[in-house]
Parts: C-alpha cells; structure tokens; sequence
C-alpha cells in the first residue's frame, strides 16, 4: 500500500535521527572512519527496510518526496520550539573552565583530556593551562578559548 | 499587510545566556542531566530489543516456532507463530498412518494460509485442488507414514492471522499466526 511506504519512510527518518543523535556527537572536526561506517551502515540497514520489494520509480520519488517535507516540517518546528532544537541538536557543554575540568561532562561524553588538547593544538594553543574554557559544541567539535596572557 | 513581516535587521541581544560578562555558551545542564539519563533508559531498551530478537519475539527464533497435532494422530504442523513479513518460511505438515486412506491423503487448508500468510508452494505437488468451504482441499497420492507435506510461506500482510488445517472430516487443527512488519 503507498501509504504503508509513506509511513515506513517518515519513520526511518525519525528513527535514524534519533539513533544517530544517541550514538554521534564524538570529538573531532572531521568525521573519522569510525564515523563512515557508522553512518552507511545505518543508512545501508534502513534502505532495505524502508524500500522492501517496491523498487519502482513511483515509490522511490513519493518516499524522496516524504522525507523532504519530514525534514522541512521538523526544521520549521526546530525553529519554533527551543525544546525541539535542544533535543534534536542538544547543548553545548562546557568541558574545561576557569583551570578546572568538568569531570562528569567528560567521563559522561566519553572525551579524555587528549582530545580538548588536540583541538587546543590545532588552534595554536601550547599546554592545557593556556586554556580559558573548552566547549563540547553541539556538532562535536571542541571550541577552545585561550586564556589571555598575563603580560597583556 | 506588510506588519507581520519579519523585520530585515535587529539590534543582536543577549539571546544565548551571558553571565558575568563571560562566554555566551549556552549550556543547559539541567536538560543534559534528563537526555544522560534518557540515554542510560535507551541503552538498557536496546538491549531488552535485541535480546527479545535473539529469542525470537520477532520471529525467526525460539520463541517463535510452534507445533500443533490433532488429538487421533493424523496431522502434526510445525509452522512459526510470529512470521516477519515478506520473509520466507516453511510449514510442515508430517501426515500419520490415519491420514493415508486407500493410497490417498487429502488435506484442507483455510483460506487465510493462502492469502494473509502468502502460501508460495506447496509440496509435494498435489494431484487435484478443490476449493470451496473456504479453503482448499488437495489430494496427495501417498504411501505408508512417515509422509510430510511442506509449504513456502511468504506473509504480506501484517497483523494476527487465524487459520485452520486438517483432514475433512476429522478434528482441524486451529493456529494463530502473527505476522511483524
């Protein structure tokens, strides 16, 4: 039935999200191998269920056409409602600040104190202790905000 | 008209929290500390999901394979009480030494194994089908027990399926099958 697939669209987009805000959100700037895998994977294991036998070009452009809007609608309510965007992006978190880490924060999204100094490096930041605040941003990278140096 | 438009410039506010002058970041620790604790209910769920797979409440395991048998003897089903649809699947159906009358079996099958449960094949192929009564009645030429009849089944439609088999004229066997999407 052509609803049937309509509805198994909409809900593998759903359910796709919603995995992939679970398991993503790691460290890092580029998405690493780790990352590739992942994301076909998922992408790979929901195809064969959201398409089925149903390969004509009917079903693959109404079930295109479904996730268009699905995601229109959902980035429309994302801007109307803050607790949407807070689920779906979720928030940034502080991971060092004021010389002092955030231990929870860092156990609980599973960073050690080598990726903040991976990202202090990649912004030109020395040693850990020139670092003002670190930021776990909501698209997993770290946001590093040097210290001012006390010669200023 | 033009009053509900959106203005093309605004002054930028403290729209992101601020506090003590420092850096705008925003965090919401209180909605973190709920989406951890959402996260640890989720994990625990898959598990439950994957573990139910495994044992077969969505088919294809242990917990789904059933077997049936009429009081005399004369019929013993194994099929699947929880099919996946558009998934392949056998039923069998071992005939005993009642069931085989003058080197013939005849066998009745109700009407929702052959459309809801997406009979494919049947085999062996038998001689003659006769429908009617809501079903079909085959006749198979047999021997002597043991003789097993199988059936390709491949469901399409989801939902629980109530069906019924046997020899006319004797006890049906009565099953219930669920088919997952």
């Amino acid at each position: 039935m052509a609803i049937a697939t309509i509805l198994r669209a909409i809900f593998g987009y759903v359910f796709l999200i919603l995995m992939v805000r679970i398991v993503g959100r790691r460290p890092g700037k580029q998405i690493t191998p780790f990352e590739f895998v992942l994301i076909f994977y998922l992408g790979g294991l929901t195809l064969t269920g959201m398409v089925g036998q149903e390969v004509s070009f009917s079903n693959a452009a109404c079930q295109i056409l479904t996730i268009a809007c699905t995601h229109y609608g959902i980035a429309i309510a994302r801007q109307k409602s803050p607790r949407l965007a807070r689920v779906l992006d979720g928030t940034p978190l502080t991971l060092l600040e004021g010389k002092q880490w955030r231990a929870n924060t860092m156990s609980r999204m599973r960073i050690a104190d080598d990726d903040v100094m991976a990202m202090a490096r990649d912004q030109g930041v020395r040693t850990l202790d020139k670092i003002d605040t670190a930021v776990l941003e909501r698209n997993g990278e770290i946001s590093i905000i040097p210290a001012e140096s006390e010669e200023d | 008209m033009p009053t509900q438009e959106v203005p093309f410039t605004k002054p930028v506010e403290d729209s992101v929290p601020k506090v003590d002058n420092a850096i705008a970041v925003g965090e919401d620790l209180d909605f973190q500390r709920r989406w951890w604790k959402f996260e640890r209910v989720i994990w625990s769920f898959f598990l439950l999901i994957l573990l139910c797979d495994a044992l077969g409440l969505f088919g294809r395991g242990w917990l789904a394979k059933a077997h049936a048998r009429t009081p005399d003897g004369a019929l013993d089903l194994k099929y699947e009480r929880i099919e996946r649809a558009s998934t392949p699947s056998i039923m069998t159906i071992k005939l005993g030494p009642s069931a085989i009358q003058n080197g013939q079996a005849h066998l009745f099958l109700s009407d929702d194994v052959i459309r809801p449960m997406g009979a494919q094949r049947i085999a062996p192929q038998p001689a003659t089908s006769v429908i009617g009564n809501g079903g079909i009645t085959y006749t198979f030429p047999a021997t002597a027990p043991p003789a097993t009849i199988t059936i390709a089944l491949e469901p399409s439609f989801v939902g629980a399926h109530h069906f019924h088999l046997g020899i006319p004229g004797s006890e049906p066997i009565h099953a219930t099958v669920v088919v997952v999407p």
